[in-house]
């Protein structure tokens, strides 16, 4: 985590890669080491990235939740379609140590 | 006398410049990227088939397919795969009596002969399986469900759709 250019606000820079030609949306979360969410903020909750592009995404913490802030987590966002189907939603956490 | 007050204020210049330097702190930030090393992707949709009024199935001989799912994975020991089966429809016509949901989840295909011990190794409760990824490479796990409705109920005619959540934890 790095100071941000807002006082007490700290920041941390992510990478997001879409390997799935299914999904073009996701969702960014953080949790604690209990998974209780941690109050953050970030340009856009829902992000936008294309079948095999990549985005950086910067996501800011408030300096008094840096010790509790354990995972940053993505998970994909699936449109809804007329099929019959077992849709799969994936979620990856990354952990900050 | 001249000479040793001389000496006392380079010294004491010396000194105080020395102070000087150490005290002029610079800040210097140190930047670091979190890029996650695991990457999770379905390879195989599934299908529910409906071998008999009141029954769902992923079950291949059922008319059904099992979703698959892939994960790559980089550095070994520092993720987990948890992967969970559905409990409720994520849409569906209007339902009227219970479900009884049942799921697993299993190893399906592995590229290091040393990923044989997930399956055995896997943890599972109520309807989470876990999987520690002790090895660097690719495993595709396949996602088994069957939902049975109220009791010989015919199930309403129209689209069900339920969500399979596979996540990649870091350790």
């Amino acid at each position: 985590m790095e100071n941000s250019y807002v006082d007490d606000v700290l920041q941390v820079s992510m990478e997001l890669f879409n390997k799935r030609d299914d999904v073009e949306h996701y969702q960014i979360d953080v949790f604690d080491k209990e998974w209780k969410p941690v109050p953050f903020a970030i340009q856009s909750r829902l992000i936008e990235v294309k079948y095999l592009e990549s985005k950086k995404i910067i996501v800011y913490i408030r300096k008094t939740d840096r010790y509790r802030v354990t995972y940053i987590c993505s998970s994909s966002k699936i449109k809804r379609k007329n099929e019959t189907t077992a849709l799969v939603v994936s979620r990856i956490c990354s952990k900050i140590k | 006398m001249f000479k040793n007050i001389f000496k006392c204020t380079a010294i004491a210049a010396t000194v105080v410049f020395m102070m000087s330097v150490s005290s002029a702190a610079d800040e210097v930030p140190i930047e670091g990227n979190v890029a996650s090393k695991c990457v999770i992707y379905p390879t195989t949709a599934g299908v529910y088939g409906n071998p008999l009024p009141d029954t769902l199935t992923t079950d291949v001989s059922d008319g059904g397919k099992p979703p698959i799912i892939r994960f790559d994975v980089v550095n070994a020991n520092s993720y987990k795969a948890v992967i969970t089966t559905p409990i409720t429809f994520s849409s569906s016509p209007s339902l009227n009596d219970t479900l009884a949901w049942t799921g697993s989840v299993e190893v399906d295909q592995v590229t290091d002969s040393n990923m044989s011990s997930y399956d055995s190794n896997k943890r599972v409760f109520n309807n989470i399986t876990e999987f520690d990824l002790t090895v660097a490479g690719t495993v595709w796990f396949k996602a088994n469900s069957t939902v049975t409705y109220g009791y010989n109920k015919s199930l309403p005619g129209g689209n069900y759709k339920s969500i399979v959540v596979a996540e990649c934890i870091a350790l």
